[in-house]
């Protein structure tokens, strides 16, 4: 059997964890094979070793029928291997040809002598290339300026620069609309038409379906299982990937809309190059509705939720809660009103990493009694209360109350961040992203105290890249496109198709 | 004490140690002895004997100004601390000192004022002046966005020059060179006070001072803006999030630290000095980053590095003339042990990667 | 119009040191490394030119130029050297990077003033606080220096002006044109990519705090010949952090930092011609000094909210975050 790629026995340990544990997988020449698992299921670390980036504890890799010490992406290069990452690895003020020559640029000599980087040339070479791989883009456009999807073509690209043959995916389409997935898919196939080696990490059980010839699932670090793809249905795969049963639909009751919470009126932002991201956006939410906006990331719904919550300043309409303008009013005040924030960035924003647990938990009410009297704080009252919220949301951490927050796990800092805000009760409360980067179980949890808030007649915005996550939680689906609302329906009357098509700006209302 | 204090603290030992040990290396190199050398170093500040004593001197002469000129550094140190504590780096604290001594010079130092009266007054011109200029320095950041060490730095020069113009046009002593000495009533310290036949110089400044470091850790540890302080410097965002008003945080935090910079100038200009000299800028304002760095940026932790680099400053007039080395060695040695310092994160990490071997080693590795 | 001529002359000879040294910042900050060093690092590569140069002196005799042009090696080779300390510092030791500019800044200062002291005393015997140089030779381009105005850019000028252009001008072209600078100018804004496309960002960083070493101690020994003909511990007046002023105003950039330099050295020489002119007292130039700080607090005002450091600026660097 013709196997370009062979990890064999492959272990991996960092400090604390085990994130590959003996596992062996060898993908053949020209396949399309998919790495399945969650979150910390050893998926990337195991392609990392592949590119260079670590070096395994134990055991071999193989490519084209040699042993292989890959110490660094340079050699991983060398031997035509390229990854395109999770996170964008692209200087912002370049442009795109200078992204994909860095390290391998053209050169020319000045004046006969001088050393000098050949610009005309690699602007040249990027046109062709874009042209022969049906990656359309321009060159000399800067990447701060370019959108996701294309920032991805032009990793893709880095790639293909460096003639590689095996190409890795690490989670492609997490920041994609559906059209633009199906896009990548068809670049995929075309790639591998042509001869490449493809390997794709995922967690997207339809994607893998739709592309890949055989898929390895991971979990915790260990092998579970290789499977022809065509033979293996999603749920098959859902639950090897999670050890049990999984259910796909959250259960929800239908619903009872109250009185209007929270209601923009014309909202407009800028950012700080005064570029209008937000462009007269109206909408309420009420009491018991999930509303949610859905868009491709960086069409303006962050920046909604920032202004709602007072982060960012406004340059024109209003903000109503409970039928008062607080258009003017501060962060705090705001708080005090009734909206609780979950916001997209929980290690930056939601969070501060090197307080404990008990006074990130106190984030909320630390300057308000019983947590604090006079000015002075009371920390014995910050532990209650931090033990209260530990026990009520199930927050695990390594010292209770007095760990540093640093140390937790995504999960668990999320659910402190969640348990906070929604014991503030508020009326009010905005999910951004809230289930980033976690598992499934992680996920259900989230999704369920979601539901909860909304039953007991709280008004939820949700924001989300997830569209699986908007399909099966929202009662209203709002789209974002280019700073606009262009729809605006009850999530029963859309289908995740059409979406899709809000998303991109196809359609319009 | 918990497991980051004890590191922190192991890290100042071996910062300290390291500084002493490249500095007795040099001490060697130039033929002189290092054991004796640093032995020079405690006699200058009264904490060793002397061979002999002059008239009317002791070891408690040498130790009452070895406090007197500890004093300042203690202040100086507290002010680095608290802007770090928000984040903010006051590289000004010597500029701050210098004017705040300046006009608590030609307020209340030439005024006629009776003690009572002038001492208090003193010290009230002094953490006001170094405030105005901290919370100008805060609100440069906050409003424009000026880098605070480019800003306090250009002060500490305007200060500098302006300050001394004035004293060469108006206020000098053609004598010493420097500003007119202030009135002994308005001085700080009790200098040379004669109690049971020797002298010694008291300075009233250190009580403050103990006790602005216990109010400075109680500010740190218990209040609601300390809590803020430490939000806003750990993390903005995060604070902004939490409805912190983090203009108003940067600006106070300033001022307190240009506040308590104002205290470290007087006690100094008008304390262990009575005079200022032009075109000097105290170096103090410097190395209180080393000493606040040394401590841990925590007032009890500064106490102890303040008092342990003051020795290697002070001892070192002594140092020289027994030992025959230039008193500049000093400020070497200092430099060397800040250098050591600044490497503490790696250090830690050093530290952490150790511990973790070891327990690897014993429990073997756990999932996730 | 003479005063004009002078503040010219006076302008450029100050401004000139000043932009190198703000030209090896740039490098050093946009490779990714914060460098507050440059004021100990001129102060340093002043003192090793100062010190080679007179022992050179010494032995080359008074009227030779070999101890001016051997100074300025020496002082290149010095500021490399001690920048070592700093890239050390925060490559290798991952320090804060603001602390260890401080740090190396009060070091300098500290060494440097302690080895003139003494090795005045135990090498050349006498109980002296500074290394004297001597008087650097002038020269003027004939012809064009009598157009007014102008010919007094070409009117007594320092030799070490002239190498300081040269050396700019191949700063500009190293850093934009060539693959070392897209490299390094890489390395500021997203370290994780250059790594990604196998070149080694330590290496670049060394490279780039080596190069504001260098021509930090350049900026140093032309001020020392230019100010004072001496080195002395009136080295350290805050001209390094002027230079990262202006290269704060310069956004960054080669360019717009030599204006900001040169209107820093304009406005300086102009205030002592405006002392002068009036008859003030001599004490009058303490005020006049502080004409460039307070132009430098001014610009920050106006010119801050627009400025981009390099978005990786000052961020330890760590492999092994992904």
């Amino acid at each position: 059997m013709d196997y370009i790629v062979e990890m064999k026995h492959i272990t991996k340990r960092f400090p604390g964890i085990i994130a590959n544990n003996d596992v062996t997988i060898q993908i053949k020449k020209g396949e399309i094979y998919a790495l399945l698992g969650e979150n910390g299921a050893g998926k990337s670390t195991l392609m990392s070793m592949l590119f260079g980036m670590y070096e395994p504890d134990e055991g071999e890799i193989w490519i084209r029928g040699k042993k292989e010490a890959i110490s660094s992406p340079g050699y991983a290069t060398e031997l035509n291997i390229g990854m395109v990452h999770q996170h964008f690895k692209l200087v912002s003020n370049y442009t795109i040809a200078e992204n994909i020559i860095l390290g391998m640029e053209p050169k020319k000599k000045a004046l006969g002598f001088l050393p000098c980087v050949d610009i005309e040339k690699a602007n040249e070479q990027i046109s062709e290339l874009s042209r022969k791989y049906g990656l359309e883009v321009d060159p000399k456009q800067v990447i701060s300026e370019i959108n996701v999807s294309t920032r991805q073509r032009v990793e893709i690209l880095k790639m293909l620069y460096r003639e590689a043959e095996i190409l890795i995916f690490d989670e492609p389409t997490a920041v994609l609309t559906p059209q633009e997935i199906e896009s990548l898919l068809e670049i995929i196939r075309k790639l591998r038409d042509g001869g490449k080696t493809i390997i794709l990490i995922s967690h997207k059980l339809e994607e893998i379906k739709q592309v890949a010839d055989r898929c390895a699932i991971l979990r915790r670090g260990e092998l579970i299982d290789i499977r022809n793809v065509a033979d293996t249905s999603t749920r098959e795969m859902a639950n090897l990937m999670v050890g049990r049963e999984v259910s796909f639909v959250s259960e929800k009751k239908p619903a009872q809309f109250g009185e209007v919470i929270l209601r923009t009126e014309d909202l407009t932002v800028q950012n700080e190059e005064k570029f209008t991201v937000v462009n007269h956006v109206s909408f309420s939410v009420r009491a018991g509705e999930i509303f949610a906006i859905a868009g491709v990331s960086g069409n303006g719904q962050v920046e909604i939720a920032d202004a709602i919550t007072g982060m960012m300043k406004i340059s024109g309409g209003h903000i109503l809660l409970k039928g008062k303008e607080i258009t003017e009013a501060s962060v705090r005040e705001r708080n005090r009103t009734g909206i609780s924030y979950i916001p997209e960035d929980r290690q930056s924003v939601g969070l501060i990493l090197d307080f404990t647990l008990d006074n990130n938990l106190a984030l909320r009410r630390y300057y308000r009694e019983p947590l604090e009297k006079k000015g002075i704080l009371r920390s014995a009252e910050f532990h209650k209360y931090g033990e209260e919220l530990i026990e009520k949301y199930d927050i695990r951490s390594g010292q209770g109350g007095i760990t540093t927050v640093r140390s937790m796990s995504g999960g668990n800092q999320q659910k402190a961040i969640v348990g906070r805000e929604i014991e503030e009760d508020s009326p009010f409360t905005i999910f951004v992203q809230p289930t980033r980067g976690l598992d499934i179980g992680a996920i259900e949890n989230i999704h369920r105290q979601i539901i909860a808030e909304r039953d007991r007649g709280k008004a939820i915005l949700l924001i989300s890249l997830e569209l699986d996550e908007i399909m099966n939680l929202a009662d209203t689906i709002a789209v974002i496109y280019n700073g606009s609302i262009n729809k605006i329906a009850p999530a029963s009357e859309l289908t995740a198709q059409e979406v899709g098509e809000y998303m991109m700006g196809v359609k319009k209302e | 004490m918990t497991g980051k204090r004890k590191s922190m603290l192991w890290i100042a030992l071996i910062s300290i140690l390291f500084g002493l040990i490249l500095g007795a290396i040099v001490i060697a190199i130039l033929g002189k002895n290092p054991l004796q050398a640093y032995y020079n170093l405690l006699q200058g500040c009264g904490l060793a004997l002397k061979g002999k004593y002059a008239g009317g001197k002791s070891i408690l002469t040498d130790f009452s100004s070895f406090v007197d000129f500890w004093t300042p550094m203690i202040f100086a140190a507290l002010a680095v601390a608290v802007a770090l504590k928000s984040g903010l780096f006051n590289i000004g604290v010597s500029g701050q000192m210098l004017t705040a001594g300046f006009i608590a010079s030609i307020t209340v130092g030439y005024s006629s004022l009776a003690a009572p009266a002038a001492k208090p007054l003193v010290i009230l011109v002094g953490i006001i002046v170094g405030a105005c200029i901290g919370a100008l320095i805060g609100f440069l950041k906050y409003r424009f966005n000026i880098n605070e060490v480019v800003s306090s730095i250009m002060l500490n020069y305007i200060a500098e020059y302006v300050i001394s113009f004035f004293i060469n046009t108006f206020f000098v002593d053609p004598v010493s060179r420097q500003s007119r000495e202030i009135s002994g009533a308005s001085r700080l310290t009790l200098h040379q006070t004669v109690i049971g036949g020797y002298k010694y110089d008291l300075p009233i400044g250190f009580l403050i001072a103990i006790a602005v470091t216990l109010l400075v850790k109680f500010l740190f540890d218990k209040t609601v803006f300390g809590y803020e302080m430490k939000a806003v410097g750990l993390n903005r965002t995060a604070a902004k999030y939490a409805g912190i008003r983090v203009g108003t945080n940067m600006v106070s935090s300033m001022a307190l630290s240009g506040g308590l910079a104002g205290l470290a100038g007087v006690t100094y200009f008008l304390g262990y000095y009575a005079s200022i000299q032009p075109k000097i800028l105290p170096s103090t304002g410097f190395d209180a980053i080393a000493v606040s760095l040394l401590g841990a940026n925590n007032p009890i932790g500064i106490l102890v590095a303040s008092f342990l680099i003051q020795i290697i400053d002070k001892g070192s007039t002594y140092m020289s003339s027994q030992a025959g080395l230039e008193a500049e060695i000093a400020p070497v040695i200092t430099g060397l042990i800040l250098l050591s310092a600044a490497c503490s994160v790696f250090y830690l990490t050093l530290g952490t990667r150790l511990k973790e071997k070891l327990a690897e080693r014993k429990g073997g590795p756990q999932h996730e | 119009m003479n005063s004009i001529n002078n503040i010219i002359i006076d302008g450029l000879s100050f401004a000139l040191p000043l932009f190198i040294m703000a030209i090896g910042g740039i490098y050093s900050e946009r490779s990714g490394i914060t460098n507050l060093a440059l004021e100990g690092l001129q102060g340093f590569g002043a003192f090793t030119g100062a010190l080679l140069a007179y022992i050179i002196g010494l032995k080359a005799g008074a009227n030779s130029q070999l101890p001016y042009y051997s100074a300025m090696l020496f002082a290149i080779l010095g500021g490399i050297i001690f920048s070592l300390l700093h890239a050390v510092m925060c490559i290798r030791f991952k320090a804060n990077q603001v602390i260890s500019g401080v740090v190396i800044n009060i070091l300098a200062m500290a060494l440097t003033v302690f080895l003139t002291k003494t090795i005045n005393r135990n090498v050349f015997g006498a109980a002296s606080d500074k290394i004297n140089l001597g008087v650097s030779a002038r020269f003027t381009v004939p012809g064009i220096s009598s157009i007014p105005v102008l010919g007094a850019f070409f009117t007594n000028i320092y030799p070490f002006e002239l190498i300081i252009l040269v050396l700019a001008i191949a700063a500009w072209y190293l850093l934009y044109r060539t693959p070392f600078g897209m490299h390094l100018r890489a390395c500021g804004d997203n370290p994780q990519a250059v790594d990604a496309a196998g070149l080694d960002v330590s290496k670049i960083r060394y490279a780039a705090v080596m190069m504001s070493g260098a021509l930090s101690g350049l900026a140093g020994i032309s001020f020392a010949y230019s100010i004072s003909a001496k080195f002395s511990g009136d080295i350290y007046v805050g001209y390094g952090y002027l230079a990262i002023a202006a290269l704060i105003f310069g956004n960054w950039t080669i360019l717009p930092t030599l204006f900001a330099c040169l209107l820093f050295g304009f406005a300086r020489s102009a205030g002592y011609q405006i002392v002068q002119a009036l008859g003030m007292p001599s004490s009058y130039s303490d005020l006049v000094m502080i004409l460039p700080y307070v132009l430098t607090l001014l610009l920050l005002i106006f010119l801050s909210k627009h400025n981009q450091a390099p978005k990786a600026l000052g961020e330890i660097y760590d492999k092994s975050k992904r």
